[in-house]
């Protein structure tokens, strides 16, 4: 096994460079017609010819000297050979990427539209009560003067787009085994700005590092992210990745964010992402965690935004003892898509795991959840237990769930589980009968219910800044239900 | 008043009649009883009062206060002022019993055009009548009835009647499952809201808990049909005798 496992595309799935959307052969026989298709004009869409097109218009404006460059090219190269994820592929067969996608937005490299503190407290809402030091980019560009980080000896937080011109910029850029992902080829690509973080050993930060992504003007955009952040020994932090959009501006656009995260030995992390921006946006979006012997890293993602989003999330247990414990609630309505899709890999023994997911469903929401927890042969003592819970508040929601294991040593516990209900009757008719209001008691059932998860977050103001989110999304929804 | 006019219900979906014409009038400031056999389908009137789903009403008519309510969403009849002690009280994971207790409060005070609590005042409130019903703040703080004893479970629906201040108590064999000291506590209570403005119904198997609560009012129920009324001393002569005539009558 080299590297960290995909989460992408299966290695059969990989050759799969045929193009016929009716073919329905099974994965095998399109190995066949790949190999025999690389022979021949490769049919691309209208989508996937853009992605590589307008790469190679705007390739001169990217940041980065030549070493950067060729690591783009190579990117690019990459997902013109993967294209984009079908049905096809396995790990995407409940979001169908190419069919999704209709069209290339231009690339924003930042726009000097101004923005104001006061734009970024509205449109942050309860997360602007977080006293965090804020690194913030607007339209894919850091954005200095909304920044109030200060370089000390503890934190060095510099943007993408300055540190590529160091020797280490094509670590920066790299995919680390993840060749065959076409959403972080992309990114590796396009990438204009983001966060490059070091945190020193033993740093103790009580504020948050809050890595803001806003999205201004109301021209909808394409925007890439890229965030490094190394946690030195023994560090102990709290970042926050938000995804924002301001009030009045488009709510179209796409995102691709990937964030790299390397925990050092012993250290303690609670990485919390929130992504609560565009509603007719669409967001890809990958972690890339590495942890050391003895870290804790606690992850945590609070979606309620974009007609399609996913998440990828990709851990692995490099040293031993670490634990993790990957939570989140997904909030869904309308006809918004959201995927979760999630691979922890025990590599070495001794470590621990935990993953609980809650979703809402409503309207034609649609839910996916694939979390993937991976034994590897001799990753003795592995304590693995992932769960997701969704609730169907309407007979037209989907949810679709996959949990798998793959358990390659005999030594371990490990379990998953599943399941999709509807709001409890009893419970609802109880509260009506105490004279809580309908559209009131479902908020607060729901409510409940989404904040079993919500209750992983420690910190109590990022936790009680989500709980708000999600309150005002439940006000949202009940008073377009009153009618 | 509480007035039920030959009220006939089923269950949805079904043929059988579980309430086959029931008369029953409770002015106010009064307390009335209804005693029966187990089935005999006083939960079914309790839940049919407050407007559970599940039941259909075939005929007849529940008035209060001259109103009929049965058009009513159960959150409009509790806004009447209408509230059951449940027999079987709900658990609600992850809504703490204060947070619980507080929407009700404010939800309800909202309706009669009462400001909402401020947290202090809502605290005082609770932990005054939570003392005086034994129950521990601590029990308060975690999600309603879960993990409750049977016992703890009637205690917290009394609490939530006491806080609430219905104008209509209904308690559903509120005794069972309380040992004599709560039994005690929770009569207690209950008589302390008897007032003149306020009507009241005890439901219960037993003559037990009648000890405590005396009423002014006795009814058997038994068959659908109230079969029997008189004053307190019918509690001592069913304790006595039994419902076996009433359920010979019914056979
Ligand atoms: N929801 C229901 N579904 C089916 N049968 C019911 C339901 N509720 C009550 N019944 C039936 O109606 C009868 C009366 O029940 P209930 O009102 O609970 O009686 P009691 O409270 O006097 O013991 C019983 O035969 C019971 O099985
Ligand atoms: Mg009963």
């Amino acid at each position: 096994m080299e590297g960290r496992l995909p989460i992408g595309v299966g290695s059969e799935a990989l050759n799969d460079l045929s193009r016929s959307a009716e073919s329905r052969a099974p994965a095998r026989q399109d190995v066949a017609l790949g190999r025999r298709a690389m022979n021949v004009a490769v049919l691309k869409t209208k989508v996937e010819q853009a992605l590589t097109e307008n790469f190679a218009a705007v390739e001169d404006q990217f940041p980065g000297g030549a070493e950067a460059r060729k690591v783009r090219d190579a990117a690019i190269g990459r997902f013109g050979a993967l294209g984009l994820p079908n049905r096809r592929v396995e790990a995407w067969k409940y979001t169908d990427l190419r069919n999704a996608l209709k069209e290339v937005l231009p690339l924003s490299t930042g726009d000097k539209a101004p923005v104001t503190g006061s734009d970024v407290s509205a449109a942050l809402g309860p997360l602007a009560g977080i006293d965090a030091q804020q690194v913030v980019f607007v339209n894919g560009a850091y954005c200095e003067d909304l920044s109030t980080i200060g370089s000390g000896s503890a934190v060095d937080v510099r943007s993408l787009a300055e540190a590529l011109s160091l020797p280490e910029a094509t670590a920066l850029l790299s995919a680390e085994g993840r060749d065959d992902d076409p959403v972080l080829a992309l990114n590796a690509a396009y990438a204009t700005d983001g966060a490059v973080v070091h945190i020193a050993d033993e740093a103790k930060l009580d504020k948050p590092l809050l890595l803001l992504f806003v999205r201004a003007g109301t021209e909808p955009c394409f925007t890439v992210a890229r965030n490094v952040v190394s946690i030195g020994k023994g560090a102990d932090v709290t970042l926050i990745e938000a995804f924002v959009t301001l009030p009045g501006a488009s709510q179209g656009g796409q995102e691709n964010a990937a964030t790299k995260i390397s925990v050092g030995d012993g250290a303690s992390v609670a990485h919390v992402k929130c992504t609560i921006d565009a509603l007719n946006g669409t967001h890809l979006a990958n972690w890339l965690v590495d942890l050391g012997a003895h870290a804790t890293y606690n992850g945590f993602q609070f979606t309620s935004g974009c007609k399609l989003l996913r998440n990828q999330i990709g851990v692995a247990f490099k040293g031993e003892n670490a634990q993790i414990d990957i939570s989140g609630t997904f909030l869904v309505r309308g006809s918004q898509h959201v995927d979760t899709t999630l691979v922890v890999d025990h590599a070495v023994p001794h470590g621990t795991s935990r993953e609980l997911f809650k979703g809402v469903l409503e309207d034609q929401g649609r839910g996916v959840f694939q979390g993937k927890v991976i034994v590897q042969p001799g990753a003795q003592k592995t304590d693995g237990m992932q769960m997701v819970r969704v609730l169907m508040l309407s007979p037209d929601a989907e949810f679709d769930s996959k949990p798998e294991l793959e358990i390659y040593a005999d030594d371990v516990v490990c379990g998953h589980g599943s399941t999709s209900a509807e709001l409890d009757e009893d419970l609802l008719f109880y509260c009506r009968s105490r004279g809580i209001p309908k559209a009131q008691a479902r908020a607060l059932l729901i409510e409940s219910f989404i904040g079993e998860a919500i209750e992983k977050v420690e910190r109590d103001d990022v936790r009680e800044a989500l709980a708000e989110l999600a309150r005002q999304w439940l006000a949202e929804c009940g008073s377009t239900k009153r009618t | 008043m509480l007035e039920i006019r030959d009220l006939h219900v089923k269950v949805e979906g079904e043929e059988r009649e579980i309430l086959k014409g029931l008369s029953l009038k409770i002015p106010k400031g009064e307390v009335h009883a209804i005693m029966g056999p187990n089935g005999s389908g006083k939960s079914t009137l309790a839940y049919v009062l407050v407007g559970r789903d599940g039941y259909e009403v075939t005929k007849g008519d529940i008035l209060w206060n001259g109103e009929s309510v049965l058009e009513m969403e159960p959150e409009e009849r509790a806004a009447k002022g209408i509230f059951l002690a449940f027999q079987y009280p709900i658990e609600i994971p992850g809504v703490a019993g204060l947070t619980f207790m507080r929407s009700a409060l404010n939800a309800v005070r909202k309706t009669r055009g009462e400001a909402e609590l401020t947290t202090p005042e809502f605290m005082k409130l609770i932990k005054e009548k939570a003392h005086k019903l034994n129950i521990d703040m601590e029990m308060l703080k975690r999600p309603v009835n879960v993990g409750f004893s049977g016992g703890e479970k009637k205690r917290s629906e009394i609490l939530q009647m006491e806080v609430l201040e219905p104008s209509l108590c209904v308690m559903d064999e509120t005794d069972s499952g309380l040992d004599i000291d709560a039994l005690r506590i929770v009569a207690e209570g209950v008589n302390a809201m008897r007032s003149k403005d306020r009507a009241m119904l005890v439901i219960t198997h037993y003559q037990r808990l009648l000890n405590h609560i005396v009423p002014d009012r006795v009814h058997v129920l038994a068959d659908g049909r109230i079969r029997k009324s008189g004053g307190a001393n019918l509690a001592l002569e069913l304790e006595k005798s039994g419902y076996a005539e009433f359920q010979e009558e019914a056979a």
